[in-house]
């Protein structure tokens, strides 16, 4: 199996074994909306091609967006949670040797769907209530823009990813949360111009949200 | 049975993948071409398109020691030329290959200043299928203003000369060894205009009307420019194989690539360092495209940018003594065409020991030095790449 593979039996697994994990409490379901702050922390191998100075590289940037979450509780502190958003456009900006090219060399609209298992501490009905999760992200690049090559393309990418979060309930039903997520996220680029330039990104985002729940 | 199934799927893949060139289909130019004949060809022609690396003698008439046009020459080559009478054959790679296949190829076209001559072979009607040479000094892929066209080359571009043998022959045989070699101008002319623009730039900011960051973009700008036409005239001449040789009956064909025109004296003696990767590059870029181009098509690619390379890197092994200077001497040269050639073209150059035509720098040897002049190879560097060029045919299984 590829790793990617890897991952999505993994997920499944997940999936399954918290569905198995027995009945769920009177409140099993929470959506949750909020605003995230997409920060990357990229790391490339260089951007290599015909024409291209050594020492070339690029440098991704931060981007806000929404997030809508939906979580199914399969045991009063166990859950599976889908992390949807609206997807952010990142910008790259020339760096290293080829900084003088300026900023949005390149830019995508990052399509990140997220699916956790996450482990919430205390009791159904508790006012705080801290969560740690774990799961995969799957990231798919659209809209893909370039003023230095014609033709883009960016492999998907399968990585794994962490949260830890604390949901605070206002209500029975609503609440507020905050959370903070790392994911990997590579893709590898390749530009096609008047010649071909790659490169390998790891974007090695943290994501930090902050919301409201609603619990049903 | 379901394994067979799955084993059979694969195979099916691998062959499809084989069918494509392999490679990976998001890259540009990491594919290569398949399908081209595995089994010995029975050559009655050889048949060569591209530019004066090729030019087995178009230029001739300029260079008459009777200096009314007529044979004998005492060059009309982009080599160190020997004399050659009308029927003797000159020291061109094309001309070596064909006369390995026993084989004679000749000039498709013979002129200068606008007056030229269609297959002058032909004056011996046995000899008129031999003017299958149509490389021409100065031709470009598709334009038809080459290199010297305003001091008086014809120039005429690989798609006219493509057109050319279609008029005269109607279309392509099995038995012809076709050999495309050209795009070495296109790069060239790029080159200089990336050249000129990139000296207006240093101009402008030693001057301070530009920053040094302005100067970089403008530069790399000027570099893209280049590198947008190289990609046009390679991507063209791949289109001309596809659709001109190859969907004409071209069966036997062998594509070359460039090679890296900074490893010629014109390269490390005229260009800056700093500019010499922009023209490696451009070569390269030039081969790249090429090959994408020519991904999955039924032709073989000859590598010459890995075989100058190889051949600069242990010269003595090819039996070179000298692959930096140039022998020809400029200044022979000119007082040999009584001032009229100034840049020491090898075309004017001649090998022989008489002092009326030779053009010879002192002490340097036509096959020990790989170099005739600024950019083309010298009677030894012709033979140098014929033998590596019959070696890729002979793997080919092709000889």
């Amino acid at each position: 199996m590829t790793p990617r593979q890897q991952l999505i039996a993994i997920a499944i697994a997940l999936v399954a074994t918290a569905a198995m994990a027995g009945n769920a409490s009177a409140q099993d379901n929470t959506v949750k909306f909020g605003v995230s702050q997409y920060t990357t922390h990229s790391q490339t191998n260089g951007v290599t091609g015909l024409g291209v100075p050594p020492g070339a590289d690029v440098k991704t940037g931060d981007a806000t967006t929404v997030i809508l979450t939906y979580e199914r509780m399969f045991t009063p502190n166990i859950g599976v949670e889908l992390v949807l958003g609206l997807p952010p456009r990142i910008k790259a900006n020339a760096a290293g040797s080829v900084a003088f090219l300026g900023d949005d060399v390149l830019s995508a609209k990052n399509v990140s769907p997220t699916l956790f298992a996450a482990y919430h501490f205390g009791e159904t009905g508790s006012t705080w209530r801290p969560y740690l999760g774990a799961g995969i992200n799957y990231t798919r690049f659209v809209g893909i823009q370039s003023k230095l090559a014609s033709d883009v393309k960016m492999s998907d990418s399968t990585g794994w990813a962490v949260q830890a979060g604390i949901d605070y309930a206002l209500t029975k039903e609503w609440g507020l949360f905050g959370s903070v997520s790392a994911l990997k996220v590579k893709t590898k680029v390749v530009a096609s111009g008047p010649t071909v330039l790659q490169t390998t990104v790891d974007f090695r985002p943290v994501v930090y949200s902050l919301g409201v729940a609603y619990r049903f | 049975m379901k394994h067979t199934k799955s084993w059979s799927l694969l195979l099916a893949a691998v062959l499809l993948l084989g069918a494509c060139g392999g490679g990976d289909p998001d890259v540009p130019g990491s594919g290569s071409p398949s399908g081209a004949p595995t089994t010995k060809g029975t050559f009655k022609a050889v048949v060569s398109f591209g530019d004066s690396l090729s030019d087995v003698g178009t230029y001739s008439p300029p260079t008459s020691l009777a200096g009314d046009g007529s044979a004998p020459y005492f060059g009309g080559q982009f080599t160190t030329n020997i004399v050659r009478s009308s029927s003797s054959v000159g020291t061109v790679w094309v001309e070596n290959l064909a006369t390995s296949l026993g084989l004679l190829v000749t000039p498709a076209e013979v002129g200068f200043n606008g007056s030229s001559v269609k297959c002058p072979a032909a004056a011996v009607p046995a000899l008129a299928g031999t003017c299958t040479g149509y490389g021409q000094g100065g031709s470009r892929v598709t334009d038809p203003n080459g290199i010297g066209k305003a001091a008086g080359a014809l120039t005429v571009p690989m798609v006219t000369q493509i057109a050319n043998h279609l008029a005269r022959f109607t279309s392509f045989k099995d038995t012809d060894l076709i050999l495309v070699y050209g795009g070495n101008n296109d790069v060239l002319i790029q080159f200089a205009a990336f050249a000129d623009a990139s000296t207006l730039v240093q101009i402008d900011l030693a001057a301070g009307r530009i920053t040094a960051d302005q100067a970089r973009v403008a530069q790399f700008n000027a570099q893209t420019k280049a590198q947008v036409e190289v990609k046009k005239a390679a991507q063209e001449l791949a289109g001309y194989v596809r659709t001109q040789i190859l969907a004409k009956g071209g069966k036997y064909v062998a594509v070359m690539t460039l090679n890296d025109i900074s490893d010629t004296p014109f390269g490390k003696k005229t260009v800056p360092a700093n500019a010499r990767p922009v023209l490696t590059d451009l070569s390269r870029s030039f081969n790249l495209w090429l090959r994408d181009g020519l991904t999955g098509q039924p032709v073989q690619l000859i590598d010459t940018f890995a075989i100058f390379k190889e051949t600069l890197a242990h010269p003595g092994t090819f039996g070179f003594t000298n692959v930096t200077d140039a022998a020809c001497d400029v200044d022979k040269i000119k007082a040999v065409t009584g001032g009229r050639v100034t840049d020491g073209s090898s075309l004017f150059c001649n090998n022989t020991p008489d002092p009326r035509i030779n053009g010879m720098t002192a002490g340097a040897d036509s096959t020990t030095w790989l170099f005739a002049d600024s950019v083309h190879p010298t009677t030894g560097g012709h033979k140098a790449i014929s033998n590596a060029f019959i070696a890729q045919l002979k793997s080919f299984g092709w000889l």
